[in-house]
């Protein structure tokens, strides 16, 4: 088997399929965020921290900028929902189960304004984060090098699909991403079902949710 | 998405981790976060000897979440490890590497230092050593150093392949927080000393030394070209060596017939089997050369 050939053109091809989807958030006056297109007809998602204004910047993979509005924010779990005005988006599909500790992980987003950065590394832990409010919130430990600038970008797995939103840096080496499945609760408290997972044309079982 | 080499790759990896994970353990003697252990054999677990804080009230708890208490049956601060017992048949053991590390391996560090599951960090291994003196009075045969991120509460647990066997244990008490890994072949057999007699017997003089240069002319009454030696700056009250009869201002040069040029070929000599032996030891006393025997104690 041309084993060097085939690992690095899957790769590529899962960036190239990724790519498209992450977008570029400016909410601060310096610098920014990253985020991911949710649905094909607008719906941006990204962390909470990164909108730090009502109407923030979105610019698209195709360099294409947008005024948004924040449909929703949550401090709590550090979420945001954004909207756009665009149509026949690419959004990416969220992963349909919990990952594996020790499966792949790559990260996606803009670590010190170096533009669609992807790092790899695994699924390092699944633990539940306590939140401000008590509640407890299902984030990811992965060992995927993350910087200021991947904040809101997502978390995917070797087919691609989300299971996190890079959200924290701790200690240096310790990166912390929400839950795929905490971000489609989010999502699905604001804009009810008919609008999660567009793209997504498999029904979303109960029990995942 | 049809299954390619990326997928099945992570499958493995996820599959690796699961089959490892069932033999690695959470071990709670001390007073901060918990640690990790391997279980190595039905009732044996393999852990980080400085991770041991206390000896009574030793917690552990396998893979499925049930938890037992075990007891101390060995420890060396030596090489940092330590063999704790727990009472009847413990679960699943780990499967010891058949191939030992190489350098540019994908390794995967495990560690079970909570109640939500195993935990695991992907590296490869950067390097393959030693001898290496620990810093701790041992000699460590090899070591294995990898990029994994060690996390915390990751002391005691395992290196493992991609295959999911044990390649070695890892520990952050052996390179000044650095982490390092003892190769399973001989963690295994350091283990088995432990589990049998408690504890690892290693040679005792009770010198302080540092190396020197063996000036020319002192050479010649050595009847060798020996460059370097040992110092001794101090000693020990009442030690072997202050009985023997070794002075502050002698150089070591051999000890038992063996040249010693730096403190790593005396810690390789001073093993168990020399304790309690009348042991020759060459010295250089005012510019000649002296011999003095002296009966090597055991290292507490």
């Amino acid at each position: 088997m041309d084993f060097n050939g085939s690992f690095n053109k899957v790769i590529e091809e899962l960036v190239m399929n990724v790519l498209p989807s992450l977008v570029i958030v400016r909410g601060h006056r310096f610098g920014g965020g990253a985020g991911m297109i949710w649905s094909s007809d607008g719906l941006v998602l990204t962390n909470n921290h990164v909108v730090a204004r009502r109407k923030p910047i979105i610019k698209l993979n195709d360099e294409s900028e947008h005024e948004a509005r924040l449909i929703s924010r949550s401090p709590e779990e550090d979420l945001a929902l954004l909207k756009i005005d665009a149509s026949d988006l690419k959004p990416l599909e969220p992963a349909p189960e919990n990952p594996r500790v020790g499966e792949l992980a790559f990260a996606f987003g803009h670590p010190w304004g170096q533009r669609n950065s992807v790092t790899r590394g695994i699924v390092s832990a699944l633990l539940n984060a306590k939140t401000s409010q008590g509640r407890t919130l299902p984030v990811i430990r992965s060992d995927a090098p993350l910087a200021p600038g991947n904040s809101g970008g997502p978390l995917v797995n070797s087919r691609g699909q989300v299971i996190g939103i890079n959200a924290m840096i701790m200690g240096g080496d310790q990166s912390l991403a929400i839950s795929v499945q905490a971000a489609r609760n989010f999502v699905l408290k604001v804009v009810g079902e008919e609008k999660i997972g567009v793209g997504d044309q498999q029904p979303i079982p109960e029990g995942v949710l | 998405m049809s299954k390619n080499v990326l997928v099945e790759l992570s499958e493995a990896m996820a599959e690796a981790v699961e089959n490892a994970g069932k033999a690695t353990v959470m071990v709670n003697a001390r007073r901060r976060m918990p640690a990790s252990g391997i279980l190595y054999a039905s009732d044996l677990i393999l852990t980080a000897d400085h991770v041991v804080e206390r000896e009574e009230d030793i917690k552990i708890v396998f893979g499925d979440n049930t938890e037992k208490s075990a007891s101390l049956a060995g420890r060396d601060p030596g090489s940092d490890l330590a063999v704790l017992k727990v009472n009847g048949s413990a679960g699943i053991v780990a499967a010891m590497t058949k191939t030992p590390g190489r350098v540019g391996q994908i390794v995967l560090a495990l560690g079970r230092p909570t109640n939500e599951g195993i935990q695991a960090s992907l590296g490869t291994i950067s390097a393959v050593g030693g001898p290496v003196r620990t810093g701790r009075g041992a000699i460590l045969e090899q070591y294995i150093r990898t990029d994994s991120i060690p996390y915390p509460g990751f002391s005691g647990g395992p290196l493992v392949a991609a295959d999911g066997s044990v390649v070695g244990i890892n520990t952050s008490g052996l390179g000044h927080g650095a982490s390092l890994t003892i190769p399973a072949a001989l963690a295994w057999k350091i283990g088995e000393t432990l589990a049998s007699h408690g504890h690892i017997r290693r040679g005792y003089l009770g010198i302080r030394s540092q190396t020197v240069e063996i000036p020319e002319s002192a050479r010649s009454s050595l009847k060798s070209q020996q460059e370097t030696g040992l110092l001794i700056v101090g000693i020990e009250k009442d030690s072997p060596s202050s009985k023997g009869g070794l002075m502050v201002g002698d150089i070591l040069t051999s000890v038992n017939g063996t040249p010693v040029l730096h403190h790593d070929e005396l810690f390789a000599i001073l093993t168990g089997e020399i304790v309690g032996k009348s042991t020759p030891i060459e010295v250089l006393r005012g510019g000649t050369k002296a011999v003095v025997n002296v009966v090597i104690g055991e290292r507490k």
